[in-house]
Order: C-alpha cells, then sequence, then structure tokens
C-alpha cells in the first residue's frame, strides 16, 4: 500500500516537474514563421512638371496638372510663362511649355509612345495642340521615342480665332477648360 | 483532372498578359483653362498718296520724316504744301489701320495727343488740331479692318529760321466703342 502511494507520488512530482519546464521556455522564447510573396512586377507612372520657361503647373509631379494661361488676347498683355506665336486675321496663338515625365521601373523598354486626345470636343473658337499635332478626342500620337525618367519639353498651344463670340469666335471674360487625356506606352 | 490542369494554367496566362498590359501603360490628365479677351490693335502704314514711313510702317511705333522743306522751294513727292501770307503747311498723308480680335465692337474712337508742347508750330492729325494739352479725337467712329488717312501737317511760321529741326511725337490711342 504504502509503495503504491510512493508511486502515485512519484508520479506526480514528475508529472508537475514537467509542466513546469514546459511553462518556463514558453515564457521567455517566442518564435514565429512568416510566409512573405512579392510580385516583382515591371511598370511605367507619367507625371506633368513644370517647364521653367512656361506656366507653373497646378499639382504638379501628379499625374493629374492644371496649366492655366490666365487672360489671354491676340494683342494684350500675357502672363509670364505664355508666349504669343502667330497672330493672323483669322486666329492668334498662345504657347505655354509644360514637361511629361515618364518614369519606368523593371522595363527593358528603353523609350516610350506618347499619345494624347481631348476629353471632350474642343470649345467653339479654340484649338489645342501639343507640339503642333492638333488635338481631337480620337488619339493622337505626339512622340513616338520618349526617354524615361526625365523631363521632357512639350508646347501646349491655343488656337483662338479672333472672331467675336457667336461669331464663330470663342466665349470671352469666362474660363475656358479643357483636360487633355495622355497615355504613355512602353515601346 | 486534365481538364483542370488546362484551365488553371489558361486562367493563370490570362492574369499575366492582363498584368502585362496595365504595367507597361500610364495616363495622365492636363487640365487646361485660358480667359480669351477682346482686343484691338493699331498700326501706321505708309499711304501711296503719302510719304513713306521711314520706318516701323505695320508696327505701332513709325517714324515720318518730311525731309527739308520750305515754302517755296522744291518738296518731296507726297507732300501736300500750301502757303499763306504768314506761314506754310506741309502735309502727308498716313494711314491707321485699327483691327479688333474676338469683341463685337461695331468701330473705335481714335484720339491723338502730341507728345511735347511746341509753342511755334502748329500741328493737325486729319484736320485736327492737335497739342499736348489734352487728347484730340480724330474719329468717333473709326472703320475696323481698313486702311484710313489721317494726314499729319505741320504749319510753321516764316519767321522760323533756316534749318531748324521740327521733331515731336504723336501720341494715338485708339478705343473700342
Amino acid at each position: 500500500m504504502l509503495k503504491k502511494y510512493i508511486s502515485i507520488m512519484r508520479g506526480v512530482a514528475l508529472a508537475g516537474l514537467l509542466m513546469c519546464s514546459a511553462l518556463l521556455p514558453a515564457q521567455t522564447t517566442a518564435s514565429g514563421v512568416i510566409n512573405g510573396s512579392l510580385n516583382n512586377t515591371s511598370g511605367i507612372s507619367i507625371q506633368f512638371d513644370s517647364d521653367p520657361a512656361g506656366v507653373t503647373l497646378g499639382a504638379a509631379g501628379t499625374n493629374a496638372a492644371t496649366a492655366n494661361f490666365g487672360t489671354v488676347s491676340a494683342f494684350g498683355p500675357l502672363s509670364g510663362g505664355v508666349t504669343r506665336p502667330s497672330v493672323t486675321a483669322g486666329n492668334f496663338t498662345v504657347r505655354t511649355i509644360f514637361d511629361v515625365q515618364v518614369i519606368s521601373g523593371g522595363l527593358t523598354s528603353t523609350t516610350y509612345t506618347l499619345t494624347a486626345n481631348l476629353a471632350a470636343a474642343a470649345p467653339t473658337g479654340m484649338n489645342y495642340k501639343v507640339d503642333a499635332v492638333t488635338l481631337t478626342t480620337a488619339l493622337q500620337t505626339i512622340q513616338i521615342n520618349g526617354a524615361y525618367n526625365i523631363d521632357i519639353a512639350h508646347n501646349l498651344d491655343l488656337v483662338i480665332l479672333t472672331a467675336a463670340p457667336g461669331a464663330g469666335g470663342p466665349a470671352v471674360n469666362t474660363p475656358i477648360t479643357t483636360t487633355i487625356n495622355f497615355t504613355a506606352t512602353a515601346n | 483532372m486534365k481538364k483542370a490542369l488546362l484551365l488553371t494554367i489558361f486562367a493563370a496566362l490570362m492574369m499575366i498578359s492582363s498584368a502585362a498590359v496595365a504595367q507597361t501603360t500610364a495616363s495622365g490628365t492636363l487640365t487646361v483653362t485660358a480667359t480669351v479677351t477682346g482686343s484691338i490693335n493699331l498700326v501706321f502704314n505708309s499711304d501711296a498718296s503719302g510719304l513713306a514711313l521711314s520706318s516701323g510702317a505695320g508696327t505701332n511705333a513709325a517714324t515720318l520724316a518730311f525731309g527739308n522743306v520750305s515754302a517755296f522751294g522744291a518738296i518731296s513727292a507726297g507732300i501736300v504744301r500750301s502757303t499763306t501770307a504768314s506761314n506754310f503747311t506741309v502735309s502727308s498723308a498716313v494711314d491707321v489701320l485699327v483691327t479688333k480680335t474676338n469683341s463685337v465692337s461695331a468701330n473705335y474712337t481714335l484720339k491723338a495727343q502730341l507728345g511735347s508742347a511746341d509753342a511755334v508750330n502748329t500741328w493737325t492729325v486729319g484736320g485736327t488740331a492737335v497739342t499736348n494739352a489734352a487728347q484730340s479725337t480724330l474719329t468717333a467712329t473709326g472703320t475696323y479692318a481698313a486702311n484710313s488717312n489721317f494726314p499729319v501737317a505741320i504749319t510753321v511760321p516764316f519767321t522760323t529760321a533756316s534749318g531748324t529741326l521740327i521733331s515731336n511725337t504723336i501720341n494715338y490711342v485708339a478705343t473700342a466703342n
């Protein structure tokens, strides 16, 4: 009977020690495994930058910038960064310069093609050109060999009819806003 | 089993190709704003019946040189001369061209003023006396986009010494009506 009691007590003591030994390491050591994965994908991005010779863009450095020519006329003063390359009897052109930078990562492509189109039909009496390419709502190719990761200057021309409002000319004394969509595609 | 494998491969290829297309194209928008205002422009042109402008024809800063003039001596072609008992007047046709853009204005008013006083000689433009005291109205209904002759005339007293240089600037202002 005593032997049996001693045997039981030994068993209990051993179990207690085992439990303690199992608990102690758990309090001072921690381990874990994270299964990380990453898809290293190549791609390009586009951003508009202000050109030193042009107007200062709003939201420069992003892909959704604004260019404000301010008040323009055939003969009156112009804002800084805006020039007037030509005035004819039928129209006049005001110009600013903006930069496009296309950034590439992980591509073997060395150049890109830049296309542009108007988001909506040009307002009455207004025409828009990028590097002498007249924009419409259809995609037009602006450049076929753009270099990555540098600012590339582009002329933005507004060709404005000189006719009076209501006679084919644009509305006057009110801001005329147009959105130009640009797409860069890796060659 | 084989069919499922093929479908899996096809799906994977589709995912790869769509990803590749998305990765090699970037797009952005540039919003362009301009406010157009009407404007008018004034230039001087040589008139066929008058002296050719010495410089600046077709611009808004021209020079009209009469050269040597006298009451009775030889006079250059293009100069009209009249003489009274005490003075003589030399005149040359000069065209003024005013153009408008983006404007519904029907006509313009043209005014002129001497740049500096001339207490000796009398200046007229288009038959209207001009001084440096105030602007003189040459016309209140000028026609756009047409050369309009506004002769420039100087009346010189006989008392003026020979060899005297007479020079002045006439400032023109056209205003859309």
